[in-house]
């Protein structure tokens, strides 16, 4: 099957008024990906991926699904099937009729039609609710039975907008495998919105973050988690977030609250910058940045500190062994490679 | 002590309860009595009424004659008639209410702009009182030559029509006259109905490749059911009860042409006098209403 449901977005903008919903927006997805748009709430994911299945019209640009421009093909004949954020279940249908009903709008002969319904729903293990209203589903039971009416048909693009948001935090955990497994068994390109970074992280192959209507950057999670393009997306990646405090770069080294860090930038020169460290990166070590404890948060395996260091809050992720107590003085380091460098007006990446 | 205290808390909550629903009751009275003197008292009298001769034009024949009423009824062929004329004449506009009401609410569900004041001129008739919409129609709408029902017939080269005048015009027209005036009391309903429809199911189904009709077949229609039958349910009621229009725009005829049961009823009683036969046939015509709405609740709550 691969080969099928490659998308290209190119120079996408849409328009609400006078408002930008999505500024010139360009990705491309390949066939087989688990593609993530990963973004804060109103960032314009929704829209993307409504776009993409044709739901609204772009105000300008164009997208090509498998090498063919669809900007103006009606969702109808795109080929497309999507689990909407609210489920969008026929009320006044049973599970098993929900279900059937894009194969019957396919005109499928009756007797498949079941059969292509009980595996449907076995494979999200709802094959005993069939004769149940949606009404009569707990959440997860009527997200699993949107699932099941997007997997029957084998459409060539899955699209999911916010699956798991209306799922409490254990099932979300157990859906969020589920998906992953069930995606790679169909062997279909999936396009996974969420606002949840590590959702985004776990689930996709690659991933576009968007940011106020732009995509800021794309790349396998590791990448983007590894080398964050922007402040943005430095805070909004990785939990807890990474440390950004002002700082001055100078030949090579970065003077953060006092404390000189080596960094593997060679640049000559001194400008101010932004650095940033992620919580795990740094190190209590016997000589470094000195910081007294102001807040311990143990989370069992790991502890997050909040550190004063001469005015500046840094958190750092610490194992269990040690953990400082609230008061105590320590320091702490970083190895050169776990510093990135932002330009403070910019907010680009050094 | 504690004991004692217990007690003396629970008559005085036992009072309590009693005291108010004393009070409730003197609340209740007035309204329920002037329910009993208007609705009630009325219909017992009319059934009582419906076991006597009483015939205003030959009073020496008065007397109670017991079921003697109906059984002239169910041998009276003008009763039968009326029935006729009274079941299609509400088929024939429940179901346009229904199909027009529908269309618009699916129309206007639409419109971009101007959905206000589409409802607020469609609103406009049923303000009007049956009399006075029978009144308009019967001059400015249907009269001969003048009125532009027939001027729009005369210049269409159909020619000037008898409307009232002849049994299956005047039929139509008060068909007509009367969906013209109710239409837009199921337009409204249907259209809040439809407007309450959440929008992502039709964008699910536009992506489970559903055609337009597909979409109003297997969603709209279903889910708009409930309404349909509540709106059916109600102008049924109305349409068999209907009086004013059709008795100032045809008074039932011509002939008996346009006399529903209501009508032959009104005509039995204060036109020929016959009061208690009159009262029986109004007593037949409560009966089929009832009978009618218990089929139609059944099949509401049916599924
Ligand atoms: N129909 C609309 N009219 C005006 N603004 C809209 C409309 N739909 C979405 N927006 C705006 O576009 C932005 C992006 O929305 P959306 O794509 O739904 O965000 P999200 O990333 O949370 O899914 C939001 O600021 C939202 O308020
Ligand atoms: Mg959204």
């Amino acid at each position: 099957m691969s080969g099928r449901g490659q998308v290209q977005f190119r120079d996408i903008v849409k328009m609400h008024g006078d408002f930008a919903a999505l500024k010139d927006v360009s990705f491309e997805i390949k066939p087989g990906e688990f593609f993530a748009l990963l973004g804060p709430s109103g960032s314009g994911k929704s829209t993307t991926l409504r776009i993409l299945a044709g739901l609204d019209a772009p105000t300008s640009g164009r997208v090509f699904i498998d090498g063919k421009d669809v900007t103006s093909t009606d969702a109808r004949d795109r080929d497309i099937a999507m689990v909407f954020q609210s489920y969008a279940l026929y009320p006044h249908m049973t599970v098993a009729e929900n279900i059937s009903f894009p194969l019957e709008m396919a005109n499928m002969p009756k007797a498949e039609i079941s059969a292509a319904v009980k595996d449907a729903a076995r494979k999200v293990r709802i094959d005993h609710l069939l004769d149940r209203k949606p009404g009569q589903l707990s959440g997860g039971q009527q997200q699993r039975c949107a699932l099941a009416r997007a997997i029957v048909r084998k459409a060539r693009l899955f699209l999911l907008d916010e699956p798991l948001s209306n799922l409490d935090a254990k099932l979300r955990l157990e859906t969020r495998a589920e998906l992953k497994k069930l995606q790679r068994s169909l062997d279909v390109t999936a396009v996974y919105v969420t606002h949840d970074q590590e959702e985004a992280m776990t689930l996709a192959d690659r991933m576009a973050v968007f940011m106020a209507g732009e995509i800021q950057q794309v790349g396998t999670p590791a990448e983007v988690f590894a080398r964050p393009n922007s402040i943005e997306i430095a805070g909004f990646i990785g939990n807890p977030p990474m440390n950004l405090v002002p700082a001055r770069y100078s030949n090579g080294d970065v003077i953060i609250a006092g404390h000189r860090f080596k960094t593997i930038m060679q640049a000559s020169g001194e400008r101010d910058v932004v650095a940033g460290i992620r919580p795990g990166a740094l190190r209590v070590a016997p000589s470094g940045l000195s910081a007294r404890v102001e807040l311990v948060e143990d989370l069992g395996d790991t502890a997050v500190l909040d550190l004063d260091c001469a005015g500046t809050l840094i958190r750092v992720r610490v194992s269990d062994e040690n953990v400082p107590r609230e008061g105590d003085t320590i320091s702490i380091t970083a190895r050169a490679q776990d510093i990135h460098l932002f330009d403070p007006t910019t907010g680009k990446r050094l | 002590m504690t004991q004692a205290a217990t007690t003396t808390a629970r008559d005085f909550g036992r009072v309590l309860a009693q005291r108010e629903r004393r009070f409730a009751a003197a609340l209740l009275a007035p309204a329920f009595l002037a329910l009993m003197a208007t609705t009630t008292f009325p219909l017992f009298f009319l059934i009582w009424t419906s076991a006597f001769r009483m015939d205003l034009a030959m009073p020496f024949t008065n007397g109670f004659v017991g079921f003697e009423n109906y059984s002239v009824l169910l041998a009276d062929e003008r009763f039968w008639t009326s029935l006729v004329v009274s079941l299609v004449y509400t088929v024939s506009t429940v179901v346009l209410q229904v199909v027009i009401g529908l269309a618009l609410a699916l129309l206007v569900m639409d419109m971009k702009r101007g959905q206000g004041l589409f409802r607020l001129i469609a609103i406009l008739p049923v303000v009007l009182s049956p009399a006075v919409v029978g009144m308009i129609w019967r001059t400015f709408m249907l009269a001969p030559e003048f009125g532009i029902v027939d001027f729009l017939a005369i210049n269409a080269g159909l020619g000037s029509k008898n409307w009232l005048g002849d049994p299956l015009l005047a039929m139509i027209s008060v068909i007509v006259i009367h969906t013209w005036q109710w239409t837009p009391f199921a337009f409204m309903v249907l259209l809040a109905s439809l407007a309450s429809l959440p929008e992502d199911i039709y964008e699910a189904a536009r992506l489970d490749r559903a055609t337009a009709w597909q979409r109003f077949r297997r969603i709209t229609l279903p889910l708009l059911r409930p309404a349909i039958v509540m709106v059916i349910i109600m102008r049924t009621m109305v349409a068999l009860t209907a009086f004013a229009a059709i008795f100032t725009v045809t008074g039932g005829g011509p002939g008996t042409a346009t006399e529903i049961l209501n009508l032959y009823a009104y005509r039995k009683s204060f036109t020929e006098l016959s009061i208690g036969y009159g009262s029986a046939l109004a007593v037949a015509l409560l009966i089929v209403t009832i009978l009618i709405s218990a089929i139609l609740f059944a099949m509401r709550r049916a599924k």
